[in-house]
């Protein structure tokens, strides 16, 4: 095979990698675009979330303070998890359980315990994950098809990159040179786009695939029963190791705060920034946070009678290739290290976006210009050889 | 790729040559046409719409009670530990500080041990994952067995058909098995 | 936490990235008769795990502990077929038991 017809099948696959699936592939990229800062839209525009600091001095209060101010404000309401987001501009998610069967997350002052209100029934964050995630379609049981029709993705997405730079002959001049024609029509800038475009986020879409058929991977892993977690499985604490009580007086447990300090002490470097608390008397409490390594979580579950630590599951418990496949999810969505990194996520995915939508614009125009030529040239009367130009033409450029 | 050659299309065929890369905008009815049920979902975990989608009614277990309601008014579904169905219950109002466990099973269990699952979650709202054996028979009992925290254990039960006409009606479609 | 809805468990992954308590973890326990009159268990949790060192009891009708065990490294464990009746109890804790009786373990 000749290098040019070779450079034309490439091209060739480059383009079908997404074109059938263009208007899909946008999308995903759009919404998932809008669910990394999902967080933040909803802060700008729900005040319930931010976490305002009542005076200059104020500090944010122990986990204990603030269940003891959710009793005080709601005595009949069961507090079941509190997280401490990432950005210290949010506000508590604290689980709650009211007697009429809701359990909701209600949005707590940090720094005051005040319940500032409760998610509204409309979840933007849960929703837009959804619609990027599974496409909305139900998890009846194992994992949604929408599920992997999505995450499927990732491997046209792993595709193009590498067939897009196999077909964009020496791109790292590209660096070195940034071109971007704005004068010499559309189809010449939106090539130019692309290609702009392409070479500064070859990273991104690197991550985004991988990570994106990673989802693929857990999928089939998890519907075929394939564990491959380090984590010791202790469902619940043994009937023995729960004290009998007298009737009708609960056995008492140890203080949130105690169990945190419990936890810190095992997990060197732990910064705990959520527990959640037993779900029944046999159930543990669950405490944990990040460490040295921003991409994982560090947990430890507690007997809370008396702070026996039943299952740590440490960094430095996960075997190599936990440490691979447990980064993969925060690599996606980018919320491992606060605002920025979402920030950046959040703008290379607008530019993937507008890949797929100036990828389809090259398409077309070329298309376009194609046709233009060939009745052109048909109108002259030479039919063979014109076909077979039109065709050549679309490879370069 | 443009084969938009010399021969002049046919009308279909033109048709398709200019749409073909643009049905994929059809993907989404998708989403629009599951997003009815992702809100009700939504709302049902959240509990507004209340303990689930039928309450099967009140279930004595000794001096207590609670409310037994289907998450979902169906037949239990697959999981690799066998069909499960899924409960929710509430328990009586000033029962919830005397109930250390409530445990669910289909059968009159032989001990506390084998009391069957355990409930999860808080006296107002708690859920079990129920595992159903598919020779069950449709006129057995659900019992509800509860323990207090000095270790004393309560039973009660409600008939399955009762607790869950669907899951009978799951049962007797998957027929007599030996 | 064993009671999750697979809803709940699709939400918790992509959500929180918070991994341990949104997976099911059912107990399951098969049995089966093995050559030289004995019965061979393997337990295991719904997500594909094993569950070495998890009890499991041999309990006679009359509530006796017949064989009183713990699972292999492997999450087996055989034993010799008792002459009374019995019935076998996987027990990963309270409220996660997976319950055997004699009938229903398969002959060779």
């Amino acid at each position: 095979m000749s290098k040019k017809s070779r450079s034309k099948l490439w091209f060739l696959v480059h383009s079908w990698l997404a074109l059938p699936i263009w208007f899909f592939v946008l999308i995903v990229c759009v919404t998932g675009t809008l669910a990394v800062v999902s967080q933040e839209i909803v802060w700008l525009a729900n005040p319930d979330i931010r976490a305002s600091k009542p005076s200059d001095d104020a500090e944010p209060l122990s986990f204990d303070q603030v269940i003891a101010a959710i009793g005080r404000d709601e005595p009949k309401a069961i507090v079941r998890s509190i997280i401490r987001p990432d950005e210290s501009h949010f506000a508590l998610t604290v689980g709650l359980s009211y007697p009429d069967g809701r359990t909701v997350e209600a949005y707590a002052n940090p720094y005051t315990g005040a319940i500032q209100g409760i998610s509204p029934s409309f979840n933007f964050q849960q929703f837009t994950r959804a619609l990027h995630g599974w496409w909305l379609v139900p998890f009846t049981h194992g994992y949604s098809w929408g599920w992997y029709l999505v995450s499927l993705l990732g491997l046209p997405l792993l595709a193009s990159l590498v067939t897009g730079l196999v077909v964009y002959k020496r791109f790292w001049k590209g660096f070195l040179r940034p071109t971007l024609r704005i004068r010499h029509g559309a189809r010449i800038f939106w090539g130019d786009f692309h290609r702009l475009c392409g070479i500064w986020s070859i990273w991104f879409i690197a991550v985004i695939s991988i990570t994106g058929t990673w989802f693929l991977i857990q999928a089939i892993l998890g519907d075929n029963q394939i564990s491959i977690s380090s984590e010791p499985i202790v469902p619940v604490i043994a009937r023995d190791k729960v004290p009998l009580s007298a009737p009708g007086v609960p056995a008492p447990m140890i203080a949130l705060d105690e169990a945190i300090k419990i936890a810190t002490q095992r997990i060197p470097g732990l910064d705990a920034t959520f527990a959640f608390l037993p779900l029944n008397a046999y159930s543990h409490l669950q405490i944990g946070g990040r460490g040295w390594y921003p991409l994982m979580f560090q947990t430890a579950q507690l007997n809370p009678y008396n702070g026996e630590i039943a299952v740590s599951h440490l960094l430095s418990d996960r075997s190599p290739l936990e440490f691979v496949t447990e980064s993969m999810r925060p690599l996606h969505t980018g919320d491992f290290g606060g605002l920025w990194i979402k920030l950046i996520w959040a703008f290379f995915g607008l530019v993937l976006s507008m890949m797929v939508l100036s990828g389809l614009l090259i398409w077309t125009k070329r298309t376009a210009l194609a046709t233009l030529n060939a009745l052109k040239r048909e109108a002259k009367g030479q039919r063979a050889p014109i076909a077979k130009r039109a065709e050549s033409s679309e490879v370069h450029s | 790729m443009s084969r938009v050659v010399a021969v002049p299309p046919s009308p279909l065929r033109a048709f398709w040559l200019k749409w073909r890369f643009h049905i994929n905008v059809l993907l989404l009815l998708i989403p629009l046409g599951f997003m009815p049920k992702y809100f009700a979902d939504a709302a049902l975990f959240r509990g507004d719409t209340g303990l689930g989608e039928r309450v099967a009614g009140q279930v004595q277990v000794g001096p207590w009670s609670l409310t037994l309601a289907e998450f979902r008014n169906e037949g239990p579904s697959p999981d690799p530990a066998g069909p499960m169905k899924f409960f929710n219950a509430a328990l009586c109002d000033n029962c919830a500080e005397q109930v250390k466990a409530t445990y669910l099973r289909i059968g009159k269990p032989r001990s506390l041990r084998a009391a069957g699952v355990i409930f999860f979650g808080t006296p107002y709202r708690m859920g079990a994952a129920l595992p159903v054996p598919e020779r069950t028979p449709a006129d057995a009992e659900l019992w509800v067995t509860m323990e207090g925290w000095d270790g004393t254990m309560h039973q009660g039960s409600i008939p399955l058909s009762q607790a869950s006409p669907a899951t009978i009606a799951w049962l007797n479609k998957q027929g007599v098995k030996p | 936490m064993n009671m999750m809805h697979p809803a709940r468990v699709a939400a918790a992954l992509l959500c929180a990235g918070f991994s341990s308590p949104a997976l099911a973890h059912n107990p399951m326990c098969e049995c089966k008769e093995i050559p030289g009159e004995q019965i061979q268990c393997k337990g295991g949790f719904s997500d594909g795990s094993g569950a070495p060192g998890v009890t499991l009891d041999v309990i006679g009708y009359d509530e006796t502990i017949l064989v009183p065990g713990k699972l292999g490294e492997d999450s087996t464990l055989t034993f010799k077929k008792p002459s009374a009746e019995f019935y076998v109890l996987f027990d990963a804790g309270p409220g996660h038991v997976v319950e055997i009786d004699q009938a229903d373990i398969q002959p060779q």
